[in-house]
Parts: structure tokens; sequence; C-alpha cells
């Protein structure tokens, strides 16, 4: 294929400018600025289409205003089309009209006709600059055959076509830059989701943060808990000081007025004193009382005076009343003894008296004998009396009983009348006997009243009255004296025999009847005489026994001095009989008794006690002692009131008082108040946050928004890596068709590198004779066989092997792709003989290629000799 | 004594390989790793066992749930409250890191750390327990992690905690590799590993057990799921495994020789009713014809799957399963190009199937973690036969396949 013309309507500085071209080396000569470029770019956009408007510079839009874009004819398989391209979407509008035929074609079939070069191809290896002429640098083997493929698999167009479907398939799943493809989409979904996904992970991040608030507000919480307490208690501990404040004020001032008072005793000693005194009192008033008691009880009682002095030497009297009854008995003994005495004597001066001589000789007594002679004698003397005075009686009665049986003796007896009177009288006596002294003369009064009763009762009525034996009375009467004095003569006669034995006891003055009886007497008296002695005796012992005893008692008992030994008996006994009495009658007297005497011992001790515990006190007297009792006891209320404050206070706040004052306290205790406070409300932000924070744990932790995101976003995955698969299929499938084209035209690129090093041979003057393409580069053999890979050659020889490259590649490649050769001022890198060579190479290419150089070097006409060749000069019309 | 040896929870991560569930199955799918573990936690307090081991992998790191931090504080706490020690060494997915510092779990939860080390726990019987392990510091431990335990303990029993793989002497040994010979050096009386999906007795005398996850997350882990519970029996530990999973997963295959797509439905129906599974089954079936479809039967293979799902739903709910995926297989056919001679598409394919050409193919998409990770297990040949059925398909002018 080759151009035949080109026609510019209005490109860059072009308009309506027609150059005709021919299919050998054509050189389009022109200085810099003629448009040598815009012709390259006029070609390309032409064929390839214009540039978008993004590059505006590549466009080359007319400056005039003329038509944008252009024609050229080109020539393929002895066909001649003309391309037109004006302003137009997409690259322009292209008309397509095959001249041989007359045909318009479609737009479209343009690509095919100039297949299998499309823009980059024709750019890369076509379309030369000094620019595009730096590629080399890149050319590997993988490039080349990139290039190799575009135009090997030239006549495998079903491949290619599948190839290119499996592409745009492969695109519509996956663009690495576009956004429209599946696979793009689902990246982009995925990028989305993995972002909500992020977002909601910051929950996570949240979470530990929350966990992690959490804990540090509980131990936050615990702390201010604690400090709380702390602070409450401070305060509160404050606050008491401030309200103890005036109960230290108050310690304070009894502190300062409180001074310390000498004293010999402490309170203690009060207490003892008062205890002391109280006993005495206590003493004092029970002895008081008791006595009054006793008093009462004396007055009552009727005590003896000395009681009260007994009381006193109670102990030492004790003894002596316990021989009271003995010497009560002695008394008793003695008067007993006195009386027997006085008796005795009475007795025996009676017995004296009665019997004694006028010389006082007492008669002598009888003998038992003389005794019961007498005796004899006097009863036959009394027999005698008996029986005279019976006689007598009975004269008297006969001689009465006679005149009473005379008329004139008839008179009652006035005795007989007065039986009961008799009686009366005779009782009378019997009891006025029994209030005689002695019991003889009661026992002679009762006689007597007997007598009197029984001589009213029965002598009185047994004198009966006997009238009528007056003569026989006559008779007794005559008898009776007779008798009578009969016994006259025998009483004589006995009373001479009584006298005999009177005369010889010297009882001459007393009558004989009294003798025996005088007898009883005169032993009476020897006895009374013999007792008296013995009486005397005993009364003597018993007079020293009374006067020990009352010397002892006069001793204890002075009241009782020269008084009565009988009296003092009496007194003693009557102090017996009371304390007996005390004792065992009256409970009350007998316990008052003791009272009084033990408090009469309390009393003495209690004193004894006070006045020795003034004297250790060095006290004079109570009032003294009171007086400072007094002053150590309001001492000791001060101390006590102190004390109670002082413990009420208790120490350690008395402690804490004393190192501070009311303002610094009250101002203490508001900080102390206002801090619990400030934590109060530090705590409360706490706690309502640790309830947020737990709301909000709860909250993160039931939402399911993760979860859902995350199989959301795996089965996104799930669906990307089956896009994937596919789009990946699809592209090595379609790398699998090229890779198989190439293969199937792989052995033309031997030929390529083979014809390049025959090229770069004649460029370089032979100076390197090969080219070596490795997997990553190009290297290439100098002439003396060294090899230098080409970042080693100077910048006009690396592209010298870039042209060499690409014209071998145009000229292996012809078969299938021919195309024009475009170089744009290529060469001004080469120095001048190897800018001759090149054009001296292009030259002879040219009889198999079209090349079109354009160039500012006028001496590049000079190699465009020929007939296939023109020289063109862009500034001429 | 009486354990549980667990590992893998996994809790709250995703099921891979789904691209869409019906919404209650769905449900159950994000509750299903919590559902299992707490089974396990619920055997832990019913069998009143001594303690409880799990070997790492409680859960994914790089998932950073919530809800698997909160549930195992919750868990935690239950077991705490009936005195129940945990212990757990942390796995290559929830490696520790500073955060597990930050918050203490129980005082019954002990961590190990990234040094091997042994704790000793006292049991109510009076028995004395060593249990020696570590925790990954970071996502690969490729050190000889193993010659670190120690010795058996002068404790009446000594457990080895071990979230691993055995050694393969390849260069991918990252998961503390070990060989069993090492485990039964230290002469312990039960080894708990983890690491490994598939519960399984590695050795007996002294058990080297791992005891898979409890719950399957992906296609390839099927199987039953669960966890040990280890009782002592004279001077033997013996494990008993239970079954845990609330999900199951299950791959399964189908020849058929059906021409329509009616015939392949019926088949299919057919292959459920024999196929019944007692869990409700994410099922992965691989339907391979003998025969091609016929032409339009093929063009609607795209939706079939879509379609029998819909509309065998009753027949799916009665087999309990579920097709997360259903491929038809085409029959095989070898490739026959025209004006090409076989030659050259051999020379094509092995320049274009080889790794390095297909990562170079995938560029910036293997930046993509998850389309990395899916190319990491397709082989060029999976890609070279793929792609030889798609030129096929061309050759004849079909669609491409579906799957």
């Amino acid at each position: 294929m080759y151009l035949k013309t080109l026609t510019l309507f209005g490109f860059g500085q072009f308009h309506d400018r027609t150059f005709d071209l021919t299919p050998g080396l054509n050189v389009l000569l022109g200085p810099n600025e003629a448009g040598k470029s815009t012709i390259t770019q006029f070609i390309t956009a032409i064929l390839f289409g214009f540039p978008t408007k993004k590059h505006p510079e590549l466009r080359y839009e007319p400056l005039d205003g003329s038509q944008f874009g252009g024609s050229l004819e080109l020539v393929k398989d002895a066909n001649v089309y003309r391309v037109t391209r004006v302003a137009g979407a997409r690259g322009g509008k292209v008309t397509l009209q095959n001249l041989t035929t007359d045909l318009t074609l479609p737009a479209t079939q343009l690509p095919k006709l100039l297949a299998p070069v499309d823009l980059a191809l024709f750019e890369n290896v076509y379309a030369l600059n000094e620019l595009r002429l730096g590629t080399v640098f890149q050319a590997s083997k993988q490039v080349v055959m990139d290039r190799l493929r575009h135009v090997g698999a030239v006549g495998s167009d079903f491949w290619l076509a599948q190839a290119q479907q499996l592409d745009k398939a492969a695109d519509e799943r996956y663009k690495p830059q576009g956004r429209n493809p599946q696979l793009n989409q689902q990246l982009q979904q995925h990028r989305d989701l993995t972002a909500k996904l992020e977002k909601a992970n910051g929950a996570y991040q949240e979470y530990w943060r929350l966990l992690q608030d959490q804990e540090t507000a509980r131990k936050r919480q615990t702390t201010l808990q604690h400090d709380l307490a702390a602070s409450r208690q401070h305060a509160n501990d404050l606050a008491q000081q401030l309200q103890a404040w005036p109960t230290y004020q108050q310690w304070q001032e009894l502190g300062q007025t409180t001074t310390t008072a000498t004293t010999g005793f402490t309170e203690d000693d009060v207490t003892a004193f008062e205890r002391v005194t109280s006993q005495v009192t206590a003493a004092q008033s029970a002895l008081k009382a008791d006595q009054h008691r006793l008093q009462n009880l004396q007055s009552h009682t009727q005590l003896p005076k000395i009681f009260q002095e007994a009381l006193k030497v109670t102990p030492q009297l004790t003894p002596l009343l316990a021989q009271l009854p003995t010497m009560t008995e002695t008394e008793q003994e003695r008067a007993r003894l006195l009386a027997q005495q006085r008796d005795l004597e009475q007795r025996t001066t009676g017995i004296e008296r009665q019997y004694a001589t006028a010389s006082g000789q007492m008669p002598r007594p009888f003998s038992l004998a003389t005794t019961q002679q007498l005796k004899q004698l006097q009863d036959n003397l009394a027999l005698a009396n008996q029986k005279r005075r019976r006689l007598q009686q009975d004269l008297n009665q006969a001689n009465e009983d006679y005149r009473r049986l005379q008329p004139t003796r008839q008179r009652r007896n006035p005795l007989a009348d007065k039986q009961v009177g008799w009686l009366a009288a005779g009782l009378v006596a019997l009891i006025g006997a029994m209030f005689l002294p002695g019991t003889v003369f009661k026992l002679v009064g009762a006689a007597l009243g007997i007598v009197i009763g029984y001589y009213g009762v029965f002598v009185v009525e047994s004198q009966t009255p006997a009238s009528r034996q007056l003569q026989a009375l006559a008779d007794d009467i005559k008898d009776l004296q007779a008798q009578l004095r009969e016994g006259g003569q025998r009483i004589d006669e006995l009373t001479d025999q009584i006298d005999a034995i009177g005369t010889a006891h010297d009882l001459g003055r007393l009558p004989a009847e009294q003798w025996l009886a005088a007898q009883a007497a005169i032993g009476e008296w020897e006895r009374l005489t013999q007792q008296l002695d013995s009486v005397h005796q005993r009364l003597t012992a018993t007079a020293a026994t009374q006067q020990d005893f009352q010397t002892a008692v006069t001793a204890l008992l002075p009241s009782l001095a020269h008084q009565d030994f009988r009296e003092v008996l009496h007194q003693l006994n009557q102090l017996q009989t009371t304390q007996q009495q005390l004792a065992t009658q009256d409970g009350e007297l007998a316990g008052l008794t003791a009272q009084l005497k033990r408090d009469q011992t309390a009393l003495t001790t209690a004193q004894a006690a006070q006045a020795t515990f003034l004297q250790t006190r060095n006290v004079a007297d109570e009032a003294e002692f009171y007086h400072q009792y007094q002053t150590i006891r309001e001492q000791g209320n001060r101390a006590a009131q102190c004390q109670a404050l002082a413990t009420q206070l208790g120490a350690a706040r008395l402690a804490q008082l004393q190192r501070t004052d009311q303002a610094t306290l009250t101002q203490a205790t508001q900080t102390a108040q206002a801090t619990a406070a400030d934590q109060q409300h530090q705590l409360d932000t706490v706690t309502t946050h640790l309830a947020t924070l737990a709301g909000q744990l709860t909250h993160l932790t039931s939402s399911g928004t993760q979860a859902t995101l995350r199989q959301k976003l795996a089965n996104l995955e799930t669906t990307m890596q089956a896009t994937a698969r596919e789009w990946l299929l699809d592209r090595l499938t379609s790398q699998w068709i090229a890779a198989t084209l190439a293969a199937a035209s792989g052995d033309r690129l031997p030929k390529i590198v083979a014809q390049a090093g025959e090229f770069y041979a004649q460029l370089t003057e032979n100076r390197y004779t090969k080219i070596e393409l490795t997997a990553e580069t190009l290297r290439v053999q100098r002439a003396d066989g060294a090899w230098r890979t080409v970042g080693q050659l100077s910048r006009g020889t690396a592209e010298q092997l870039d042209l060499a490259v690409k014209l071998a590649f145009a000229v292996i490649m012809q078969p299938q792709a021919a195309m024009p050769i475009v170089i744009d001022d290529g060469l001004v890198n080469f120095d001048a003989d190897r800018r001759q060579a090149a054009y001296r190479l292009l030259a002879k290419l040219g009889h198999h290629l079209q090349i079109i150089l354009l160039t500012a070097d006028s001496a590049a006409p000079t190699v465009a000799q020929g007939p296939t060749n023109r020289v063109v000069n862009l500034t001429s019309e | 004594m009486k354990f549980i040896h667990a590992a893998d929870l996994h809790l709250d991560s995703p099921f891979l390989g789904l691209t869409g569930l019906p919404t209650q199955l769905a449900a159950q799918v994000r509750q299903s790793t919590f559902a299992a573990a707490t089974k396990i936690f619920d055997r832990a307090l019913a069998e009143h066992v001594d303690f409880v081991l799990l070997a790492g992998d409680l859960f994914d790191r790089a998932e950073q749930s919530v809800a698997a931090q909160a549930y195992l504080f919750d868990q935690f706490r239950r077991l705490a409250a009936a005195q129940i020690p945990v212990v757990i060494s942390f796995g290559n997915h929830d490696y520790a890191t500073d955060q597990h510092q930050l918050v203490a779990y129980p005082a019954n939860v002990t961590v190990f750390g990234p040094d091997v080390t042994t704790t000793t726990l006292t049991l109510k019987s009076g028995e004395t327990v060593a249990i020696s392990g570590f925790s990954y510091p970071q996502r690969w431990v490729s050190d000889d992690v193993v010659a670190a335990y120690p010795p058996h303990a002068a404790t009446d029993w000594h457990l080895g905690m071990l979230h691993g793989a055995v050694a393969t002497g390849g260069t991918n040994d990252h998961y503390a590799p070990f060989t069993l010979d090492d485990l039964r050096q230290k002469h312990y009386d039960y080894w708990a590993l983890g690491h490994i999906h598939h519960h399984r007795l590695l050795a007996e005398n002294p058990p080297i057990v791992y005891a898979g996850n409890p719950q399957g997350r992906a296609i390839n882990e099927t199987g039953a799921k669960g966890a040990y519970l280890v009782t002592s029996q004279g001077h033997e530990l013996v494990p008993e495994f239970f079954e845990t999973a609330v999900l199951a997963w299950d791959t399964a295959t189908l020849t058929t020789a059906a021409t329509t797509l009616v015939a392949l439905g019926q088949e299919l129906t057919d292959w459920l009713t024999a196929h019944p599974a007692s869990l409700p089954t994410l099922t992965a079936l691989t339907i391979t014809t003998t025969r091609s479809l016929a032409a339009e039967e093929q063009a609607r293979l795209a939706e079939w799957p879509a379609l029998f799902q819909r509309t065998q739903r009753t027949a799916l709910r009665a087999a309990n399963r579920y097709f997360v995926r259903l491929t038809v297989v085409p029959p095989t056919a070898t490739l026959t190009a025209p004006e090409l001679d076989q030659s050259y598409w051999e020379q094509g394919a092995a320049q274009v199937f080889t790794p390095a050409n297909v990562q170079s193919v995938f560029g910036k998409l293997a930046q993509e973690p998850s389309l990395a990770a899916w190319l990491d297990q397709v082989t060029p040949r999976d890609l070279q036969q793929a792609a030889s059925r798609r030129l096929n398909q061309r050759v004849r002018g079909e669609n491409p396949d579906v799957s």
C-alpha cells in the first residue's frame, strides 16, 4: 500500500494544499516551521482519526478558519481509495471511496483496509520522528512480538475476531481503568462495602475504646467512690470539728481559769472525810434517835436511872450482873439470916424472958426420963383436971339444968338462934386468919374460925334444953360434987410432984403445965443459940461477899456508892431485870439497846476517825476542811467539766482543734464540702457515663450491621471471584489465541532481527555487525566482537538501531502489512556520514516500499535521484 | 479429670462462597458460629468439666467483630460463674495484639503470651494439670516453637496446646510447624491442636488431636464439626468427639444423561429425595452431563439453577438442603481449531497458562485480597481446561458456559 496524494483542506498551517507522492522515496524538504510534523500528523490523523480535543496541540486545527481535515488517496491491491476525514465525532467524519470501483464504502471499512496496522502499530513502527526513535530503549522481545502479533496473524481473521470478542467480553467484565464493567462495578461495590464495613468496624475500635472507657470509668468510679467517702468523712469530720468548736472554746476557757490549788488532800479525801463525817453524823443521829427511842421506851418501861450509866460499863458490869442472882440470894440469905437471927434472938429472948431466971439464967432442960415422967404427970394432971372440969361441967350442967328446969329458968339460949351468925363469924375469922402474918397465926386464926363455926353449928345446936330431969339432976349434982372433991385431991398430988421437978430444974417461975412446953422452948433456945451462932457466922461471910460486890459495883456505877446494898442489889436487879426484860420481853428495846451500844461504838470510832482524818489532813476543823473542800470541789467541778468537755470532744478531736482556729476550720470545712460535692458531681458524671457506655456497648453488641456487611462482602467476593474468573478466562483465552497466532508467525522474528542487523551494519558503516534480541532487551555486537546493550549506546547510535529494527520490521512484514514509512526529521542526531548512509539505505528501500522523508536537510534530495523518487519543497507552492 | 478441647471458633466470621441466601438461612448462618460455640460452653457447664482449652482462632482479628468479643466476654463470665478455668492460646487469625491486654478477661481465663509458658491448674479432685502453650504474636509463626515446650512437668497431667500445622518442609510452613515425633518427645498426656478445621486424631497414646472448627464456614469444610470432651481413664486421656455445628456443608456430584432441563430437574429432585440431610446443609452439586443439551436448552441453562431453587423449594426443604453452587459440566471435547495447527495451540498454551503470565494478566486485580486468594487456589491447568471449553463453545458458536 502506498499513499498517492495528500489533500489538506485545512490542517495546521496548510489549507487547500495537495501533495502528490510516488510509491518510492519521497523527500519533503522544508526548513523549521515549514510543516513537516504537520504532514506526519496529517497522515496519521486521516488514516486513524483526529486526536481528541483533549490534545488540541495534536489536532492541528487550521488557524485561518478553513475546513478542518483533508483527504488522501491510497493504493492497495491495485485499488485506489480516497479517505476523507473532516471534523466530526469520534476522530472525525470519515468518507471512504473506492475510486477504482467508484464505490463509497462505509467508514468502518477503513480499519479493515489498513489492518493489521492500527494507530499504535503505525505510530510505533511506521511513523518515525526523533522522539519516537527513542522507543528502542524499551524495545524488548515482547514489544517486537506485540508488533508482530498485529501483523503475524493476518489470515487468521476468525481467531483474531474471536480474540477480539473475548477481549471485548473481558472488557465488559473488567477494565483496569474502567468504571462500568461488571467487575469494576463489583470492585466499586466492594470498595463501598469495605468502606461501610470499615465504618462499621469503627464500631470495633469504638467497642474496645468503650470497653476501655468502661474499665477506666469503673476504676474512676471506684476511686471516686473511695475519694468521696474519704472526702465526706473529712468534711463530716471538719463539720463536727466546727460543731465542736463552741465546746472547745468552753473547754479552753475552763482550762485557762483552772489554777492548781494547793491541797493537802484529794477529792478522795473529801469523799473519805464526807464518809467519816457522815459516819459521825450518822452515828450521832442514830445514837440520838436511838436514845430518843430509848427515852421513849424508858418512859414506858421506867428504866432505872443507872441503866444508861450501866450501859456504858456493860462489859465490865456483865460478870457482876451474872453474880447478881448469887448476890440476891446472898442478900436474901442475909435477910433471911438476919430475920432468922432476929427471930432467933427474939425467940431466944422470948424464951429467955419466959424462962430465964431473973438473973437471966435459963432453966436446964429435962432429961428424957424426966420429961416422960413429967409428961406422965402432966397427962395425969390433965386427965385429972379434965375429969374435974368435966365433973365441974357436969355439975354446972346439972345445976344449970336444974335451974333451967325450974320454970323461971325457962328461956331460950340466945345464942342458939344465932347459928348463922356463928358460921359467918367463923368464916370471917378463918379468912381473916389468912391475912395474918406467919403460919402459926394463920393456923390459930383458922382453927379459931373453925371452932367458932363449929360452935355455932354444933355446940349451940346441941344445947338442947333438959327440964324434965330436974330431979335427976340434983342427984347428979351431989355425985358430981363428990367426984369433984376426989379429983381435987388427985390434982394436988400431981401438982406437988410436978413442982418438985420444976424446982430441980429452975422452973420455979413457971407453972408446971408449961414445963414440958418449956422443955421444948429450952431445947429450942439451945438450938436457936447454936443456929444464931451459925447464922452470925454466915452473916459475916455474906457481908464480906456483899462488901466485895458492892465495892466492885461502886467502882463501875459510882451513883450506887454509899447506898444500901439492898438498894444496890435492887437497882442492879432492876437493871438486870430491865436488861432481861429488854432482852427477852421487848426485842425492840433489846435491839435498841444493842443498837445504842453499837451506835455509841460507831460514834466513838467515827469521831476518832474524823479527828484522825482532820489531823492527818492538816486541817483544824470541819469548817476549814469544808472551805478547802469547797475550793477543791469547785476546782474538781471545773476539772470534771473540763474533762467532760474533753471527753465529749475526744482526745483526737481536741488535738485537731488545738492545731487550728475557727476561721481556718470554717474555710477547710467549706473546702472539704465543696470537694465532696465536686467529687459527688464527678461520680454522678462517671456513673451516668458508665450507664451511657453500657447502653452504647449493648447497642454495638446487638447491632448486626457488621456481620451483615461482612457476609455481604463475603458474598460479593464470591461473585467477584466468579467474575474475575470469567474475565481471566476471557483474557487468557484471548492471549492463548494471540500466542497461538504468534507461534504461527513466530518464525518471522529471527528474519526481522537478521534484517535489522544487516540494516544496522549499513547505517553504522559496519561498525556494528549483529543484533541479538533477548527476552529483556536488544544488544548489539561491534565489529570487534564486543557486545553492547542499548543503554551503552550513544543516542545517535541507539536511534540508528531503532531505525534499523523498524525498517527491518516494515520490510519483512510487508507482505502482510504494507504501509508507508514516514520519517519526520528522524535523523537529526545522525552524523553526516551516517545520515548519508541512512539516505542511501532509504533510497534503496524506496524500491520496495513507500518512504516519506520529511527533512530540513537540503542534502537529502541528492539521494532521491531516481524514477520512483520525488522531492517536494514544502515552502514552494 | 474432664475437660473440653475446642479450637477455631472463628466467631462471627462470614461464610465463604455464598452469593446470596434466603433471609432465614442468612440469619441462621450469621448466628451459626455463635450457636456452635455456645453448644461447647453449654456442654462444659453441663459436664462440669474442670477446664476448657481453646486452641486458637477464637475469632478473626481482621473481622474486628464486636459481637465476637462481646460473646466471648459473656461466655467466659458464664464459665467463671461455674468456676471453670479457660485456657486460651491465640492463633494466626486472632493473634495477640495490644488490644487484648487493654481489656482483661475474667479471672478464670488464662491467655498464653507470645512465648511458650506453662500454667498449672489444681483441680477440685486435687489433681494437678500443667498446660503449656503460646499465642501467635503475629500472623505467621515459622519458628520451631515446639522446641520451646518444656518436658513433662511434675504434675499429674501435662497438656500441650498448639495452634499450628504439621511441617511440610516447604516454604509455606508459617503456622508453628511441627512433627508428630516432636510432640511425642515431650511425653505429654494430650496435645490440644488447633488451626486445621477438620477434627482428627493425628495420633493416639498420647492423643494428638485437632479439634476442628465447631462450625464449617465454607464448602471445603464439610463433615462433622465440633469439639472434644476429654476424660481421664486411669492414666490415659480419652477424647470423645461431639458435634456442635448448626449448619452443614456438603459437596456432591450427579452424573446425568438428561438432554432437557426438565429431565435434569427431575433427576435433581430425585437426588434430593435420596439424600436428605439431618442439619440444614449448604450443598455444592456438580452435575456432569454425558450428553449435550439441546441448543435452546443450553441458552436457558444460565438461569436454570436459580429457577430450580425457586421452584423446588419444597423438595429442598424436605431434604434440608440449599444449593450454594450448582454446576452443570458439559461433556468434554477436544479443541479442534480451524486453520491453525494443534502444535501452535500447545505452543501458545505453554506461553499463556503459566503462573507468571496468569499473575501478570491478573495484574492489579491481585491487589484485591479476595481475588488474590482465589487466584492462589486456581491452577493454570484448571484455567487452560476452562479456556479450552470456552474456545470449543466459540468454535461451535455456543454461548459461554455457565458456572
